[in-house]
Parts: C-alpha cells; structure tokens; sequence
C-alpha cells in the first residue's frame, strides 16, 4: 500500500496521502468484487452487449464519436507499445497512420485491390518505416528517436503531399468502401462495428505482449536499461520489436480510416495528431492498456463535449500534461505495479510519512 | 543571371538563413550539454521573443528611438532580458523538480511546456499573422544581379557578432569554465563547490536569450510573426545542432550555416525543387546519425544511454 | 490482478458512453435572430445548417462566414420567413480538417437540418459531399471551389463561387493585359493552391505563352530567399501566387527585397487585406483575382452596415457569398414549396439568374456557376481598389 503514494512534497503532503489512501481502498473494494469469475464475465458480456447494442438506439453523430474512440484506442495502444511498454518517446506516430492509409488508399484506387488484401501490406509497409527509422535512432540515446521521429513525421506527411502516387496536395479522392462476405459497408454503424473489432483485437494482443517474454523484456529495459543489458537482452533489438509492432498497429487504424473516409489528405497527419495520440497515452498511464484506453477516450469526448473552450483546448492539455508529469508521472489510472515512475518514486518517497 | 551570380546570391541567402539556425541552434545544444535534455519549447522561445520585441518596438515607436535601427536594437536587448528570464522560470517549474526522473518524463513535460507557450501565444493573438512593422526599406548594395539589401548584411553581422560573444563567455570567464564542467560531469562539480544550479539558470538565460534575439531578427527581416513560427526552424535548428555536435558550441554556429547554405541550394537542384527542401535536410539528419552520430565537431563517444 | 483492471476499462468505458450517449440529444439551435425586434407569428421553423470552421487556422473566416448567414436569416425572418416558416441555424465545425468535418456533417445530418450552408477549406468539404448525398440534404457550397468537388459531388451540393478554372481564365486575363510572357507559379501544397496553379499553368500555356517556374513553399516556413533567387534567375516576367495571404505577404516581402521588379499577382486566398499590411511598402501594384468581395460591390452598401452594426468589424471576403448562399436557399425552398428533398433540388437545379449581392446565380448541369464572378483588385496605397 505505501508503495502507491505519489511524491508531493508539500506541507500538506500528509493529507493528500490520506486521501489517495481511501481512494485506493475503494478501489481495492471494487477490484476484490471483480476477482469473483462469475461477476468478472457478467460484467464483461453486459459491456460488450451494450457497446454492440449501441449502434442501435444511437444517432449518427453520436456513433461517429464513438467510432473515432476505437480508432484512437487503436492509435494509442499502438503508440504505448513504443512510449508505455519501451519506454521511447515517439512525436512522430501520424506517420504510421499515413502509411496504413495511404498504402490502402493506392492499392485499391490504382491497382483495385480487395481492401482486406491490403491489410497486410500495410502491415509490411510500416514494417519497413518502422526499420527504416528504427535501426539508425534507437543505437542512439532515446533523445534523438524523439527528433528524428518528429522529423519523420513531417517527412512523410511533405513527400505524401509532393507524390503524384499519393495524389499530391488533395490526396487520395474516392477510394471505394470494402464488402465484408456480401455485406458492403458503407454506414458509420458498420465502421463503429469494425473499429470496434480492431480496438478489441489490439487490446487482446497488447496484453499478450505484455504478459509475454517480450513484454518482459521491454519492462526491464525500461527500469534499467544497463542491468538489462548486462542480463543479455539485446536492447537495441528489442526496441526495434517495439517500435516496429507499434507502427503495425498504426498503419492498420489507418488502413481503416482510408475506407471509412473515403477520401484521405496530407492534412490529417499533422504533427497535432501526433501530440494528441501522445497525450492520451500519457494522460491514461503510459504502459497501463486500461488506462490508454481511457486517455484515448478522454481525448475523443472532452473537444467533443466541450466544444465552447475551443482554441483553449490545446493549452488546457499543455497544462495537464505538464502537472501530471511533475506531480503523478504514472497518469490518471490507479497505479498498481511498478511501472516506469518507480524511480521517481523512490527518490521521492523515501522521507516519505504515510 | 548567370550561373556565378545565382552561385553568389545562394550563398548569401544561405548564410543569413544559417545565422538564424545557428542561433537558435546554440540554445538547444547548450541545454543539452548541460542537463542532458531536449528542451522542445526551445523554439517556441524563439518565437514569444519576436512578439516580445514587436510588442516593445510598437511602444518606442513615437518615443526618441523610433522603430528604426536605434529601436530595433534596444527592443532586442530588452526581450534578451525578459525572454532570458522566461526561459529561467521554465527551467525552475518545470525541469528542475525532474531533474532526477526518468528520461522520457523530462522530455514530456519539455514537450508540455512548449504547448502551454504556443497555445497561449495563440490565445493572445487570436492564431492571426501579426505584421512586424519597422522603418526600414529595401535600400541595398547590388553587384551586377546580385543584390543585397542593407537589413540582411546588418543582421547577418549581428547574428555572428552575438555567436562569436557567446564564444568568448564560454571559453574565457569563471561562468563558462563551470558550464563547460557541468557538462562533463555534474556531481562531480557539486562536490567541488560549484553552484550547480544557478549555473544550469544561467546557461537556460543565455541559451534563451539568443533564440529571442533570433526571434526579434526574424521579425524584422521577414516582417510578420505567427504562433507556430518556432516549429520548423525548431527541427531545422535541432539538425543543425545534431551535424555540428550536439553539445558543442562551435559545432552549433557551424552545422546552422552548412544547413542554410545547404537548403539555399537544395532549392536550386533541377528536377527536385523546393517542396522537397524540408525533406532533404531531414534526410541528412538521418544520415548523419547513421554515419557519424556525434556531428561533425564532435568527439568518438564510448558512453550510450 | 491485470485482469480486473480490464473489466474496470470496460465498466468506466460503458459509463462515459452512456452518459454522454444519454446528453447528446439535437443541438440546440443558435443563431436565428430578431430576438429584440417585435419577432412575427411563424408556423414552425426551417433548421439549416452551417459547415464552416470556427476553430483552428481558419476560424476567422469561418466565424465571419457564419455572421454573414444570421444577417440574411434575420432580415428573412423579420420579412416574414420562408413559407411562413422561421429559419434557424445549428452550427458544425469542420476545423478545416478532414476527419473534423466528417463529425460535423454526421453531427447536421442527426440534427435534422433542412439543408446545408458553408463549405470553407476544399479539403475538409469533399468528405462531407457524400454524407450530405447519402442523407439526401442540399448543400451550398459558399466558399470551397476546387474543381475536385465538382467530380466528387453526387449531386446534392451546388457551388456558388466561382470553381478554379474561372479564376485560373481570370488569372491569366490579367497577366496577359499586363503585357507578361514569361511567368511564375509558387503554391503553398494544399489541395486549393495547388489545383488552382495547376489549373492557371495549363490555361497559361494554352494561351501559347511560357511558364518559366513551378514552384511549392512549405506552410509555416518563413525563408524564401533561395525560392526568390531561383524565380530570379528564371527570368519571369511576372510571378502568380495561388495561397493564402500570410505567406502570400512574406513571398511579396523577400521578392521585393531580392530585387525582383515584375509583376505580382495573387488569387483569391489572398485577398484579405491583412496581406497589404504584412507586405508593407512591397504590397503596392500587386494584383489579386478576387471573389466578389462586399467592398467592391455596388449593391451590399446596406449589407456592410448591417454587419458593421451588428457586429462591429468589416465583413471579411466570403461574406458576401456566404449571405447570398442563404437568400439562394431561401428562394429554392419558397419555390420548392417544400422542405421535401428531391423538390428543394429540383429548385435548386432551375434558378434562374437569381440576383444576389454578388451577381446572378444560374448553375450548369454540374452544379456550378455559369458565369465566372472573379473580380480584379491592386493594392495600393495599403488598401485593394477595383481595376476595371
């Protein structure tokens, strides 16, 4: 329990302690609820039998919303692989966005692909990116992957917008919606169904990695990098494993988006992207998958909701981002293992009074 | 014009061009040599110091200094000051209480600074293009087709003049050696005695305050500002610091002008063009951290984090 | 224990969508208007909607498209409505951003608006084309004129300014009564500026002249030094910039100061009056194809007051069309006799030289303009003036 205390030191540190005490015991009350299997699956199936019931009783803006959750879910699980589980700061993750969307976008509009044959080689393409931008950077200190990405980023989004292929300034116009085994999807209700799949989908395999050798792995060079080292996990590999399954994840969210928009432009990969894929994962909890999702929800709703702030939006962010890193690194969820704070915590906590 | 004449006008482009990047490029590496972090807000600096000195330079502009060069230069220093200072009271809030947290942290909050200062630029101007007015003409020195005005061979001048100040501050007084020491090794100088936080204020002030005197050039030469001004010549710094040497003074002055020099003529490559301008430089980031990843000045570095 | 937290994810996430689910009922209309006056009996209201941007980059103009709109919907209301009906307005932001847009245009359809008004930025209008079409809803393009949306339009939206290859005809009309051969194309890489360069250079060699430089600047960038040079040593007679007035002022600025002495021209995107301010001394003898803007045109004296008074500023350059694009909708339904789709339409597709501020409106069968309603301005003496 006072491993969960986060360091402010302030005068009234003793207080504050107090307080995120009972809420942690609240917590600890709900989760002992959940641990029962029986409510564990009834509380799943109910979830996922309203979030398919939706579509039903929902307007088309409201799923529109909803749709661009998922996507952004999708997005930022992607981006924690490489920021949350490797601990390498990305700035440049619209990229991998536009190579998913773009890949798709020109497979089916110059070569008329089926759309689910593009999906791989999507995949492959950001494979390559990913490569290609990982091997020189990640030798590197974690700084320069920071530039270079941001770098990237603009890159690509410059070369998609001077191509003839990727249909300069305009983009892509027209690409033509897939058929799913006769059914053709061309409603947002079938494109909230689909984002939904690949949310579920990147959730299920995000918390795979992490439970796997890898994810093990990417943890303990993100505690400490030497000691992983001298433990013979080859860092600059397994790095690269990350960074590369996380522009997958990326590139897919926008193979997605380019048959759901039909219509895809050098406009939307623009560095803000980046940043507010960025700051749901930040904002959640980096390397937390719950609290991705809820950053990534966050995100989505609160411009939504709060369509009045208006150009106050980004600088609210600034503030947040800049408080959660100075007072709760580890983000809005409930910390519940050691994560990549615990060094912050331990200079901080040790003349700690619980 | 002949080839020699658009030889010569690149050149001269690319220098003016490279003395911004240079100064703005100083900044980044000497934060980075010392605190070992990658002040992303570094260039949006650049940018409050050119709203900064227009501001200042509106108000001289009926008083004895007029918004000519005497006003010019008197609002430069002053937003030397007050962005220096600015640059202080970020360093206090938001990089100091992280000093000893992870990396990836350290280079939020910086990417978090950088939102707050823009997005409150943006707030203030109502995300319009603000006209830089001064009294200056387009009086210049013309060389059979080449030509020159007289604000570019001014600000060039200045620009080197300010670079070669700052060369001189860190390599000759008390104030230099102790920056120079903390960037190899900052326990090291805490026991010996150094005062190793007003040290790292100090060099934040002077970093600081050279991207608001680029700034305010900036303004002046170009004639309009913009709040998202800061975000490409921020990249384009940062590759200049990285081919010099990141962390190395002379390294920053000299990889800003070969960028600059370098972009000037990238425009003029036949087939390629100059919306491939961004690209190329980009591109030779990449490459030169493949290749030789401490810049060109820099030393073989045995440590890797 | 990762496991519960799962379930947690799922619980909090049920929650949130049920909540904002359950408070998202239609938008409350805003605008409408004549709250002070004696308002008149109406029997019922006509809900339009208005697509515009009021965030991001191009808020301005959004904003001030969106004033224009209340200005005709108020003096429509206060002369009795449409069909004894009151308009009223509910407004989308598209941001000027694609997937923005897409929300907007779902967030109108779910409204249930009648039909749509505005259309800022092309890029963030062609996505909202089949929405609109699917939905059955008319749309009046007040703004965006790339010749992509003709092609992607299913025939629901009309465009009532002028598409580019007016512009790019009126374009080269004015280099070539300037006497220039040898000319200069710089875009800014966006779907508006480039069409409309591609668009003027194909019209330009046509004509049997010479294009000497194609070029791109990067948005945001500052330093055209290098760009100037090479138009320079291209010899061009004249140079065309085809974006947007900040950039076109600091272009204007460094090829002044570069020593270039031909001729300047800009296209719509520049027109604002902000570019003269920005440019300086540099702005003067510049030229600028123009949309019709309410300064330069005879009939919208009452109309700039109006906008003065309500709002205390100057009405910007898609004003004009932007109220024109009202009285036009108003008219299609008044004759429709209906807020029945097809009839609105049908209406639409048979105006007939209907005069508006900006001159008479009659579409070709692919929803455009028949008449070219481009205007040629010079800026001088830090102001834009008529050329006739």
């Amino acid at each position: 329990m006072k491993e969960n205390q986060v360091g402010v030191q302030t005068a009234d540190t003793q207080t504050a302690a107090k307080k995120v005490n009972t809420l942690v015991q609240i917590t600890d009350r709900l989760y002992e609820l959940f641990d029962n299997i029986k409510i564990r699956f009834s509380v799943l199936a109910v979830a996922l039998a309203v979030l398919l019931y939706l579509p039903m009783r929902s307007s088309m803006y409201f799923m529109e919303v909803m749709t661009n959750v998922w996507f952004y879910v999708v997005m930022c699980l992607g981006l924690n692989i490489i920021v949350g589980f490797a601990g390498l700061l990305s700035l440049g993750y619209a990229a991998f966005f536009a190579v998913g969307a773009y890949t798709t976008g020109i497979l089916i509009l110059k070569y008329g692909m089926s759309f689910w044959l593009t999906l791989p080689i999507s995949a492959l393409m950001a494979v390559l990116a990913g490569l290609a931008i990982g091997t020189p950077t990640l030798k590197l200190r974690s700084d320069y992957l920071a530039i270079v990405t941001l770098g990237f980023g603009e890159m690509t989004r410059l070369a998609a917008r001077n191509m003839a292929i990727t249909g300069r300034a305009t983009g892509l116009v027209g690409i033509s919606r897939p058929y799913f085994f006769g059914l053709h999807l061309y409603k947002i209700n079938h494109y909230y169904y689909a984002f939904l799949a690949l949310a579920i989908l990147s959730i299920f395999v995000s918390y795979r990695l992490m439970d796997s050798r890898l994810g093990r792995a990417w943890k303990c060079i993100r505690e400490d990098e030497d000691a992983a080292e001298a433990m013979g996990i080859n860092v600059v590999a397994i790095r690269l494993y990350a960074f590369v399954l996380g522009s997958v994840f990326g590139a897919l969210a926008g193979s997605f988006m380019a048959v759901k928009m039909t219509a895809i432009s050098p406009d939307s990969f623009l560095f803000t992207q980046s940043v507010n894929i960025l700051l749901a994962v930040v904002l959640g909890g980096m390397g937390k998958i719950p609290g991705v999702i809820l950053g990534a929800f966050v995100m989505v709703i609160f411009p939504e909701v709060f369509r009045g702030i208006g150009q106050y939006r980004m600088l609210i962010f600034g503030l947040v981002l800049l408080i959660l890193m100075i007072y709760r690194p580890q983000g809005l969820w409930p910390d519940r293992s050691g994560t990549i704070s615990s060094k912050v915590k331990d200079k901080t906590c040790k003349d700690e009074v619980i | 014009m002949s080839f020699q004449e658009i030889f010569i006008q690149q050149v001269v482009n690319g220098l003016l061009l490279g003395s911004f990047y240079g100064l703005v490029a100083l900044g980044y590496s000497m934060v980075y040599g010392i605190v070992k972090l990658l002040n992303f807000a570094h260039a949006d600096v650049y940018m409050v110091g050119g709203f900064c000195s227009l501001t200042l330079l509106t108000l001289f502009k009926d008083t004895f200094l007029g918004n000519s060069w005497t006003g010019i230069v008197v609002s430069m220093l002053i937003t030397m000051v007050i962005v220096g200072l600015l640059g202080v009271v970020i360093e206090r809030i938001a990089y100091k209480p992280l000093r000893e947290a992870p990396r990836l942290s350290l280079l939020i909050t910086a990417l978090g600074v950088s939102m707050i200062l823009y997005n409150s630029v943006m707030v203030v101007t109502g995300g319009e293009y603000r006209a830089y007015k001064t009294g200056l003409g387009f009086q210049g020195i013309s060389i059979g087709s080449v030509f020159v005005t007289h604000t570019q061979i001014i600000l060039t001048v200045a620009a080197v003049a300010l670079m070669l100040v700052l060369h001189l501050f860190i390599t000759k007084t008390m104030y230099g050696k102790a920056m120079r020491a903390i960037s190899m090794d900052l326990d090291c100088c805490r026991l010996m005695g150094v005062n190793c936080n007003k040290i790292i204020a100090l060099t934040f002030f002077v970093g600081t305050a050279l991207a608001a005197s680029a700034g305010t050039m900036a303004g002046v030469y170009y004639g309009s500002l913009h709040f998202f001004m800061g975000f490409v010549i921020g990249i384009k710094a940062f590759t200049a610091a990285v081919i010099g040497g990141i962390g190395i003074i002379p390294g920053a002055m000299l990889g800003g002008l070969l960028l600059g020099l370098l972009e000037s003529f990238g425009t003029q490559i036949p087939f390629i063009g100059s919306e491939w301008k961004d690209v190329f430089s980009f591109s030779i980031l990449i490459i030169i951290l493949i290749f030789k990843p401490t810049g060109l000045l820099g030393k073989k570095e045995s440590e890797r984090m | 224990m990762k496991k519960r937290l799962w379930i947690f994810a799922f619980v909090i996430l049920l929650i949130l969508s049920g909540v904002i689910g359950c408070s998202q009922p239609a938008a409350p209309p805003s605008g409408g208007g004549g709250e002070e006056s004696e308002a008149p009996e109406f029997d019922g209201e006509i809900l339009l909607g208005i697509m515009v941007p009021v965030t991001g980059s191009e808020a301005t103009y959004g904003k001030d498209m969106e004033n224009a709109m209340k200005i005709a919907a108020d003096e429509i209301n206060a002369a009795g409505g449409v069909l004894g009906k009151e308009i009223k307005f509910t407004l989308g932001d598209d941001g000027c951003d694609p997937q923005m847009c897409t929300a907007a245009a779902s967030k109108l359809v779910s409204s249930e608006v009648v039909a749509v008004l505005g259309g800022y930025c092309s890029g963030a209008t062609i996505p909202a084309l089949k929405i609109y079409g699917d939905a059955k809803i008319p749309f009046v393009i007040t703004a965006a004129n790339s010749t992509q949306i003709i092609d992607e339009n299913p025939g629901w939206a009309y465009m009532i300014n002028s598409p580019g290859y007016h512009q790019a005809d009126a374009a080269s009309d004015c280099f070539e009564e300037l006497g220039v051969e040898k000319l200069a194309f710089v875009h800014q890489g966006d779907g508006f500026s480039e069409n409309l360069a591609e668009l003027t250079r194909d019209e330009w060699k046509d004509r049997g002249h010479e294009v000497v430089a194609y070029d791109v600047v990067n948005k945001g960038e500052q330093d055209f030094s290098s760009l100037v040079t090479k138009i320079r040593s291209s010899g061009a007679e004249g140079v065309y910039w085809t974006a947007y007035h900040a950039d076109g002022a600091l272009l204007i600025k460094q090829l002044r100061q570069g020593g270039y002495t031909g001729e300047i021209t800009v296209a719509d995107g520049s027109s604002s009056v902000q570019l003269l301010e920005i440019a300086g001394s540099a702005g003067e003898g510049v030229y600028c194809t123009s949309p019709p803007v309410v300064d330069f045109l005879p009939k919208a004296k009452q109309f700039i007051s109006a906008y003065n008074a309500k709002y205390g500023q100057e009405p910007g350059p898609y004003a004009g069309l932007a109220y024109d694009g009202v009285y036009l909708m108003a008219d299609a339904i008044e004759r429709a006799g209906s807020t029945d789709p097809d009839a609105m339409r049908e209406a639409l597709s048979a105006t007939d030289n209907f005069e508006t501020l900006s001159g008479a409106i009659a579409f070709t069968p692919k929803n455009v303009l028949e008449e070219s309603n481009f205007i040629t301005i010079k800026g001088e003496g830090g102001k834009w003036v008529l050329v006739d």
